[in-house]
């Protein structure tokens, strides 16, 4: 008993060497996991989507979506923001694609014709330069 | 030796064992982000595979496998992200990361569809995938690819490949560059990529195009501009449940005459989901670059001439239809594991969406913000987003530097 009373200053000190051993990453694994988490339903995923594309982290929006869409298919509002993204990434054959399969899928038509608009807007801006 | 002697060589001994083993432990350099059905994964070069759990840390080195119907994406240190379709292999094999100074990462895909998206923009970036017969030198791009008979299978409907003949269904390899475009917009770089192979070197500059190789030792075929059809069939792969669901909804045609069931299509030799992208291109465009992608005929229409079906309210996440189906959320919450593959609905005459497997259970990081899969009789996602754990933007990660050896 003496003897564990004795060792317990000692093991204080050995477990924090142990530990700070470990990788430093443990930040950033968690900014991942927040990632993670708030993208794991449709509405927040696409409100972090939202907030990504207002940063011009347009990859990072991308692949928010993509992760709501391994869950939730169905998800049409994060399709079409995913077509919008394609197009934004100037992939105009992957949205003009994306765009193409959500006609007649439940998406609003005055969603998808403005996303469409919108699309094309930039596409002949991007041929007239 | 006195007892307080023997205390201090046992506590000695004790943080001697712990920093060697936490030092040699490889270094955790993304997590599972999303996945579903079966995901496994086998650490550092361990034998046996075991199920993923949802946002499971991925460590150097470790065996990553999805079953059928599954898929994966993992999220790198780096914002990275590695997205994988069904029954496909893949390992980090390296990974260098400091925000300040740039970032090296290199990955092996041994079978099956993926896709790999790099991360934050970066003064050095020098990232590269090898499948068994290729490898891919990455620059700020968004790349899809497939290893095996679906390279095969899609390649073959290219006119560029002829036929994709003498092509090894094990190692054949189909490289897409998907972006970004020369004028995209955002705080990202257009891509390039490189791809090598039978002593060659193919670059592609422009999204939509792509390399075929068709078996060892062979040279890339291309570069050629993946059709329409083509690309459809590789993000069927890449997303296989969002393929799945886009069979089941295929619009109603615009005759009011009865018409036939839209059947499934015939699926080319190795069994690819399918084709939601609908159009056959057959592969006309393959070998004629034209004015590129974007640039042409090649662009079909908007689906024009599809009618439009009743109008939904707009916005957003929390309209029913976006809900996961409760028989497998119920299901699979009362009795099947996380990452259990989940039965196959049969599918029905209505082309109503098929219930897709909700996502797995969160198993070993209890957290206060996750959601859970809404069921039928439950309301569906709210739209108050849980955010509160995301980190506010200009919130720069702390510097880290994480490598690992080959």
């Amino acid at each position: 008993m003496n003897l564990h009373r004795q060792m317990l200053p000692l093991l204080a000190l050995a477990l924090p060497l142990g530990l700070a051993a470990l990788p430093a990453a443990a930040e950033t694994i968690s900014e991942l996991e927040a990632l993670s988490r708030t993208s794991a339903a449709p509405a927040g995923g696409i409100n972090l989507a939202h907030r990504q594309i207002s940063r011009g982290e347009l990859t990072d929006a991308l692949a928010t979506l993509e992760r709501v869409l391994i869950n939730y298919p169905q998800a049409r509002d994060a399709q079409l923001l995913r077509a919008s993204v394609m197009c934004q990434l100037d992939d105009r054959a992957g949205s003009t694609a994306e765009f193409g399969q959500l006609r007649g899928r439940g998406v609003p038509e005055q969603a998808l014709d403005a996303a469409i608009r919108e699309c094309d807007s930039l596409n002949r801006q991007r041929n007239a330069r | 030796m006195s007892r307080t002697c023997k205390a201090a060589v046992f506590a000695a001994t004790l943080a001697a064992c712990i920093v060697p083993a936490a030092a040699d432990a490889p270094p955790q350099v993304g997590i599972a982000a999303a996945m579903l059905n079966r995901v496994t994964i086998a650490r550092g070069g361990a034998a046996q595979m075991r199920p993923a759990v949802l946002r499971q840390q991925v460590a150097l080195s470790d065996l990553v496998e999805t079953g059928a119907r599954s898929q994966l994406q993992i999220l790198l240190l780096d914002r990275s992200t590695f997205t994988v379709g069904a029954n496909a292999r893949l390992s980090i094999d390296r990974f260098v990361y400091d925000p300040a100074q740039g970032r090296s990462m290199s990955a092996s895909v041994a079978k099956g569809a993926f896709r790999f998206m790099s991360g934050r923009p970066s003064r050095s970036a020098n990232s590269s995938i090898t499948t068994p017969i290729a490898s891919i030198g990455i620059r700020g791009t968004i790349v899809d690819g497939v290893v095996g008979a679906d390279a095969i299978a899609i390649a073959s409907g290219e006119r560029a490949t002829g036929g994709a003949r003498n092509s090894d269904p094990l190692t054949a390899t189909l490289i897409v560059l998907r972006g970004p475009g020369a004028n995209t917009r955002g705080n990202v770089v257009p891509g390039a990529i490189t791809v090598s192979a039978g002593g060659q070197t193919v670059a592609l500059e422009r999204p939509l195009l792509a390399v075929y190789v068709p078996r060892a030792g062979a040279q890339p075929i291309g570069p050629f501009a993946l059709s329409l059809s083509g690309l459809g069939r590789l993000q069927g792969l890449i997303f296989p449940a969002l393929a799945e669901w886009r069979l089941a909804t295929l619009p109603a045609p615009i005759s009011n005459a009865p018409m036939p069931v839209p059947q499934r299509r015939q699926r080319p030799r190795g069994g690819l989901v399918g084709d939601p992208y609908g159009g056959d291109m057959g592969g006309d465009m393959g070998g004629d670059m034209g004015g590129g992608p974007g640039s042409g005929g090649m662009i079909p229409s908007y689906g024009a001439g599809i009618p439009s079906l009743p109008s939904m309210p707009r916005g957003t996440a929390s309209r029913p239809q976006q809900a996961p189906p409760a028989r497998t959320a119920t299901t699979r919450q009362e009795t099947v594991p996380a990452n259990e593959p989940v039965a196959d609905a049969p599918r029905q005459q209505e082309p109503t969406p098929p219930p897709p497997p909700p996502p797995p259970e969160e198993v070993n990081t209890p957290s206060t913000t996750s959601v859970a899969p809404p069921s039928a009789d439950k309301s569906p996602p709210s739209d108050k987003s849980p955010t509160s754990n995301y980190n506010a933007p200009g919130q720069a990660p702390p510097p880290h530097t994480t490598s690992g050896k080959n």
